[in-house]
């Protein structure tokens, strides 16, 4: 009986999807759900595997708060978006917030840059996508 | 082979019969001497991908507390549950490696080619690539050994492989501690892995059992597929960098949840609709009896709820220890010139070069003459130096044997003796001055005659740069590390071990705080080759050789259990509470002892004591 019943879940693990593919999952540190916007000025751009970072400086309450937003992997930034960001340039960024509302991580979906209107993320017909 | 892995592997090599047109029978027995066996069977080359089927069935990562189906026990669960996905941010954690059968559920490519002997086109091994992580294995098929329990770990293993019929099956030891599933499920360094593969067409059944006897109650079974692609997919890469993810974050930040207060543990068995008893996995979600588990509702959520928070008598450690007891001295080249010497207490590591031999630590000194024997198998010279990185008797003991197999008449009367005491008649000793000092203290046999009290003492030896950096107040006030740099071997003592918990003697000025310091210190000048595997190789004070990834993985543990003992004291716990609350419990089975010379017991109360009172000074008193 339960060789019968270990053999039925292997199948039924075989047959039913689920929507959670990657290697590592997002969901599991952000709230995909919900979207947020920082304004500040970048720190630096790290563009690297597995994942790009862009530290954003935001002053809030007189105080200065490093948030930092998690990007594509360096293959899908290299290039543009990689040649175009710099330290200090002004910056709206949309992302996802982390679970934990104590850290000050995003998810990005979309950055802009206020004072030319460059604008990358994930949206189609940006950058990447 | 437990019943379910039976049941299993049946059903898979019987339907293999179907597609087996492609197959070749099984070789002919072993010949040749020397040669290794003549094999031949199924041909596995080509590019592969999982099918998708599995893909989205199996995913690696999978949702937060979800761990049904997975024979974990209570401190496997525990471990899960105080892992948040923000730890994937400490810089260790970013490029780690993958483990196998983990290995095989990457939505990625997989190459798979086989290494002939060109002169005999004999078979030596089968090479799976995996792309993500770049994962690189090698399955011997000739024959060969696995290495002794003291030899590295990674995160491929070491596998050997056999033909059976038309199953090739693989054995694979040696494994770091890694993932049965990437959402805090651990998989222990001690678990073993023996794959099946079985080729129908265009596709592979692949059946992995891990047998881990740190984290789970009896083998897990698992089964992936791959398909065969005709055209070569052209990427293959996923070159990983870790960086500063998180700004300003400390190197002693390590994120956890508390035991009890991980705030999604219901997010997975809410969302599916399924009783938070079956989310949390055990060997009882693996089997239907389940089902009367949760006849009664209220009464699952209660057990749901204890699982959730240590009970039980405290575990002992449930991995072999490395060391071998067989009265005999193991040799094991770590890199370049520098060797381990295991078998008489603390581990031992030699440099050789034409200098003559340069030694860290000296064992317990009951082995001692076979000790100078294995040395004068390395180097026909006398022995140099010996650096002791801590007082204690079993890195010490064999001070006075080793010191004197030193002795080079060749130096008396020169320049070079009147710099070191003893110099031509023995072997100099150095320590940091706090070693001297306690050796002095406790009547200790042959202690160092060359002490420092400053950040480094530096030589260079043997064609190389070797740096002793003393650690202020980890398992003492007295430790040191040493770095021998061109063969990029850092020799830990006490502060790091493969065995057990830090021996932290908060009378002698030991703290954790310090340990978490000088394991931070130690991984501030290692670098790995790749994903966390090789480069800057580790001796530790007692167990196997490793790399930066043991280091770290040894750092968050200590960090984790800190912060839960510090967040007891904030509420006024205690050390009778602390000891009750059992803040080790996921890692006991790993590094535990309730009997000997360190006891979990006296571990957590040393924690206990030293954030109460941390010393004020490693300096010399």
């Amino acid at each position: 009986m339960k060789r019968a019943f270990v053999f039925v879940v292997l199948c039924s693990l075989l047959l039913v999807p689920d929507p959670s593919t990657a290697h590592h999952s997002f969901t599991a540190t952000y709230d995909t759900a919900k979207t947020v916007s920082i304004e500040g000025k970048v720190v630096q751009f790290l563009l690297r595997n597995p994942h790009s970072f862009l530290h954003v400086s935001v002053t809030k309450d007189g105080q200065e708060q490093v948030w930092n937003v998690e990007w594509a992997a360096a293959g899908q930034l290299s290039g543009t978006i990689a040649n175009s960001i710099k330290p200090g340039d002004p910056v709206v960024v949309t992302g996802n917030p982390s679970r934990d509302p104590a850290e000050m991580r995003l998810r990005m979906v979309n950055v802009k840059r206020t004072s030319d209107g460059a604008n990358w993320g994930f949206t189609a017909g940006q950058f990447v996508n | 082979m437990n019943r379910t892995h039976g049941f299993l592997l049946a059903l898979l090599i019987g339907g293999s019969a179907v597609g087996a047109q492609i197959q070749n029978p099984a070789g002919p027995p072993a010949d040749a001497a020397g040669l290794g066996p003549v094999v031949s069977g199924t041909d596995y080359s080509g590019s592969w991908r999982p099918n998708q089927l599995v893909l989205e069935s199996q995913t690696a990562a999978g949702d937060l507390a979800d761990y049904g189906g997975i024979p974990l026990n209570d401190a496997a669960r525990l471990y899960a549950l105080s892992w948040p996905a923000s730890r994937q941010t400490v810089r260790q954690h970013q490029c780690m490696g993958y483990v196998t059968p983990y290995f095989w559920y990457a939505p990625a490519n997989y190459r798979i080619w086989e290494e002939r002997d060109p002169f005999t086109q004999r078979l030596i091994a089968w090479r799976f690539y995996g792309q993500i992580a770049q994962g690189d294995r090698t399955v011997y098929m000739d024959g060969r050994p696995h290495p002794p329990a003291y030899a590295p770990h990674t995160f491929a293993g070491f596998s050997t492989g056999t033909y059976q019929g038309n199953t090739l099956t693989v054995e694979t030891t040696h494994l770091k501690r890694g993932w049965i599933k990437a959402n805090g499920v651990p998989q222990s360094d001690a678990a073993t892995v023996e794959e099946h593969f079985i080729r129908h067409g265009d596709n592979i059944t692949m059946l992995a059992v891990i047998d881990d006897p740190v984290y789970l109650t009896e083998p897990l079974s698992k089964a992936s597929m791959l398909v065969r692609m005709a055209k070569d997919p052209d990427a293959w890469l996923y070159p990983c960098d870790d960086s500063e993810q998180i700004l300003g974050r400390k190197s002693d930040v390590v994120p956890n949840h508390l035991f009890g207060q991980n705030p999604y543990v219901r997010e997975y068995a809410n969302n599916k609709k399924v009783p938070l008893l079956g989310a949390l996995g055990g060997v009882d979600t693996v089997y239907p009896d389940l089902g009367n588990n949760l006849s009664d509702a209220a009464a699952a959520e209660r057990v749901a709820n204890a699982r959730m928070m240590p009970s039980g008598p405290p575990a002992v450690s449930r991995a072999p220890d490395p060391t071998p007891r067989d009265g005999e001295i193991q040799t094991w080249r770590v890199s370049g010139d520098v060797y381990l010497l295991t078998g008489d207490g603390a581990n031992i590591a030699v440099q050789v070069g034409p200098q003559g031999a340069f030694i860290v630590d000296a064992g317990s000194g009951k082995l001692a003459d076979k000790v100078v024997a294995a040395i004068a198998r390395l180097s026909a010279k006398p022995v140099q130096f010996i650096v002791n990185t801590t007082f204690r008797p079993d890195h010490t003991g064999g001070n006075a044997k080793l010191q004197t197999a030193g002795a080079d008449p060749s130096l008396t009367g020169t320049f070079f003796s009147m710099q070191f005491q003893g110099a031509g008649r023995a072997a100099t000793i150095i320590s940091q001055l706090n070693t001297q000092v306690r050796m002095i203290d406790q009547k200790l046999p042959a202690p160092p005659s060359d002490t420092f009290v400053s950040d480094r003492r530096r030589k260079y030896y043997n064609g190389e740069a070797v740096e002793i950096f003393p650690m202020r107040n980890a398992t003492t006030d007295g430790d040191s590390i040493v770095h021998f740099r061109r063969a990029d071997v850092i020799v830990t003592g006490d502060i790091f071990t493969t065995t057990e918990y830090p021996h932290i003697d908060t009378k002698l000025g030991g703290s954790v705080q310090g340990e978490i310091e000088g394991l931070n210190f130690i991984l501030d000048r290692t670098v790995y080759v790749h994903d966390e595997d090789g480069g800057t190789m580790i001796v530790p004070g007692h167990g196997r050789v490793t790399d930066e990834w043991d280091v770290a993985d040894y750092r968050d543990m200590l960090v984790i259990v800190r912060d839960r003992v510090q967040a007891l004291i904030k509420t006024g716990a205690t050390l009778q509470q602390v000891l009750a609350a059992r803040p080790t419990a996921d890692y006991d089975v790993r590094y535990g002892a309730t009997s000997g010379p360190w006891t979990t017991d006296m571990f957590v109360e040393a924690v206990y004591t030293s954030l109460k009172n941390p010393p004020t000074t490693g300096r010399v008193k």
